[in-house]
């Protein structure tokens, strides 16, 4: 198969994406939909899934990520090519992208102002994403919060949502119309599917948000909403600890979290029940926040 | 314009006519493949070209100078970890190449200058107790298998790669400049006479014996992937630290070493790429190291395609065969005949290999949780 060459656009990066593998091509235009487009742009990365050579391309093929010349991942099974690029994506962005002060957190935001969520996988992140982006929320980030350095806004980078083994019937249950890509089965992070949000946040892709709070979540399902409001010094600790390009951002990122926690609200939440927690968001946190 | 050429005039401070987006997207990809990025940004800024630049190229700017300017600053702080470990170990201790620039102060070379290791030349006979004692502090040697660790151990100028185990440091720890079996490795007090102290106490080559490094490395390298960093770093020392000394220690230092008809084709192809004027006397003095004919016509072949600011897309059947050539000149200039046979040999039935199963067999298996 020769090779499909496509762009997307996903603001504030644009990447070219090659591939020769068709599951790849398939998943890439049943998410990202009008994103990507067949029209030459002016890419800032330029990546290529391909089915390798040679024999494996025959007997248990595999798909091979390349961000132009270099390979940082082993190749993986062609059937979880997809979910390969979208880490590929993600690499990308913490490897080079030292501009932004860049956070392992999801982003979302009502009204305006915007909430961290920094958590290590397990903690429920991307359920929690799912939900609040399907129910009155505007997602900017799933997996990497870009912070302007010293500064508390936001810049979206809107992705699908990587849900990971027991979450992905809890969100094909919730959702059952939202696009939901091919399930990438036995990865290192269990079974993964990507989940495209919804229309608005798409849309809205290029307005950026203002943090008013960091939230650190904790799924506990045999537990009640539990909130622990954080003191300055551990939500530092924590945040610092979820921060890609800590050491790199250097004496500027260290100051952008330091001003950042002081502005704002800082929780540890445990919670069975999503809705509780976006409940307390909405009538606790967000009315008492000033960007 | 070719975007090389449109390359090499912004690296000068010229003015290369109005560009497009899609131009400045093929210059940032090449000088990114060429790990050049931070370094045209410095030089741009340096001659004050910045204000002009679209957000497109300042972005990528930025991010590459940053990443360089933190490399900058780590390397200081483990050079002065190594020089306090090693120092007592060995009566040479020099940081080489990469490490060396930074390390150097106001060397343009090292401004935003990257490399993946840290190259250290110490004295042959303090090798193991160096091994030892970086291995008490976190460096270990990666897994190899029986053939490349007897290839270090033998063969070699320098032992196994140590990588620290927490910062991922990768330290190049070397006895020579080049593998002893070659035939070419200089006797290496030679160049331990051309030594500079920096003010933080580090050793570093003088810039004579910099250059020269530099240049033996490029010009007897049997693959060459950044070759325009490898260029453009000559050039940078060149216009730096010229001077009637310069030249004088630096023609005395090829000649003793046996080095000069590198030097020879260094200076020629800064010349004939990017313009360096190299003076008349300098000339006729290289002049009895100067190739044949023929054999000049070859090397251009080869050094004037992987010398370019290039990328593998836009590589011809030419550059292929400049590869090949360069990889038999590489391994036919430092390994006696019987060596290069049994090494290509093993290289070649292992490329058939990989051509046949896919390039991945020979990787380790390992768990994939590095991957995000």
């Amino acid at each position: 198969m020769t090779f499909n060459v496509r762009y997307l656009n996903l603001p504030p990066f644009c990447f070219e994406i090659r591939t020769d593998i068709s599951k790849v091509a398939a998943n890439l235009q049943h998410i990202y939909g009008d994103t990507l487009s067949c029209t030459a742009q002016i890419p800032d990365y330029y990546l290529t899934l391909s089915a390798g050579s040679g024999l494996r391309k025959y007997i248990r093929p595999q798909a091979r990520f390349l961000a132009d010349q270099q390979e940082p991942f082993k190749p993986i099974e062609v059937d979880n090519g997809f979910a390969l690029l979208e880490w590929g994506m993600n690499w990308c962005i913490a490897t080079t992208e030292m501009r932004f002060v860049i956070v392992h957190a999801a982003v979302l935001a009502k009204d305006g102002k915007a909430v961290l969520f920094p958590a290590p996988p397990g903690s429920g992140k991307s359920t929690l994403t799912a939900w609040l982006a399907f129910n009155g929320w505007r997602l900017l980030s799933d997996e990497m919060a870009l912070l302007i350095p010293g500064t508390n806004t936001v810049i979206p980078f809107v992705r699908p949502i990587c849900l990971k083994n027991q979450s992905i019937d809890l969100a094909r249950s919730w959702f059952p119309e939202a696009r939901f890509s091919s399930v990438a089965k036995n990865t290192h992070k269990g079974d993964v599917v990507h989940l495209s949000p919804p229309a608005d946040s798409w849309l809205q892709n290029t307005v950026s948000a203002e943090v008013v709070a960091i939230v650190f979540p904790k799924y506990n399902k045999a537990q009640q909403l539990e909130i622990t409001a954080l003191s300055q010094a551990q939500a530092f600790m924590a945040l610092a600890e979820n921060a890609f390009n800590f050491s790199l951002a250097g004496a500027e990122g260290f100051h952008t979290i330091v001003k950042l926690v002081e502005q704002c609200q800082n929780y540890e939440v445990t919670y069975s029940q999503v809705a509780e927690l976006a409940e307390f968001l909405q009538q606790d946190v967000l009315p008492y926040a000033h960007p | 314009m070719p975007i090389r050429d449109i390359i090499i005039q912004l690296f000068l401070g010229k003015d290369p006519g109005p560009l497009q987006p899609q131009d400045w997207a093929s210059i940032i990809r090449v000088l990114r493949y060429q790990q050049c990025l931070a370094r045209l940004g410095w030089r741009l800024r340096d001659k004050g070209l910045l204000a002009t630049l679209p957000d497109y190229v300042l972005n990528h700017l930025k991010n590459a100078e940053l990443i360089a300017q933190k490399q900058y600053h780590q390397v200081q702080y483990e050079a002065k970890l190594l020089n306090r470990l090693l120092k007592p170990l060995t009566t040479n201790l020099l940081f080489l190449k990469g490490a060396a620039y930074s390390l150097t102060e106001h060397a343009n070379v090292g401004l935003g200058r990257t490399y993946s290791d840290i190259d250290l030349l110490v004295d042959r006979p303090s090798l193991l107790r160096i091994e030892q004692e970086l291995c008490l502090y976190g460096f270990f040697a990666e897994d190899l298998d029986e053939y490349d660790q007897k290839y270090y151990r033998e063969w070699s100028h320098e032992i196994p790669p140590l990588r620290h185990g927490n910062r991922g440091t990768l330290l190049d720890v070397h006895h020579n400049l080049l593998p002893l079996m070659t035939g070419r490795a200089p006797d290496i007090q030679l160049f331990f006479r051309h030594t500079q102290q920096t003010s933080a106490g580090y050793f570093v080559f003088s810039p004579a014996a910099m250059l020269l490094h530099s240049a033996i490395h490029l010009l007897l390298s049997e693959e060459i992937k950044h070759g325009f960093r490898d260029l453009t770093d000559l050039y940078l020392i060149l216009e730096q630290y010229q001077s009637p000394d310069f030249w004088q220690e630096l023609l005395l230092l090829a000649t003793q070493s046996g080095f000069a008809s590198e030097l020879f084709l260094a200076l020629r192809y800064n010349q004939k790429i990017l313009a360096f004027d190299v003076p008349p006397q300098v000339w006729q003095q290289l002049e009895p190291y100067q190739p044949g004919k023929f054999q000049q016509r070859c090397l251009d072949f080869i050094f004037m395609r992987k010398l370019q600011p290039a990328h593998p897309i836009s590589a011809t059947s030419a550059d292929a065969i400049a590869d090949f050539l360069l990889l038999l000149r590489g391994h036919y200039l430092k390994m006696p005949l019987w060596l290069l046979l049994k090494h290509l040999s093993r290289k070649f039935s292992r490329q058939m290999l990989s051509a046949v199963f896919g390039s991945n067999i020979f990787d380790k298996k390992t768990d994939q949780s590095s991957q995000k």
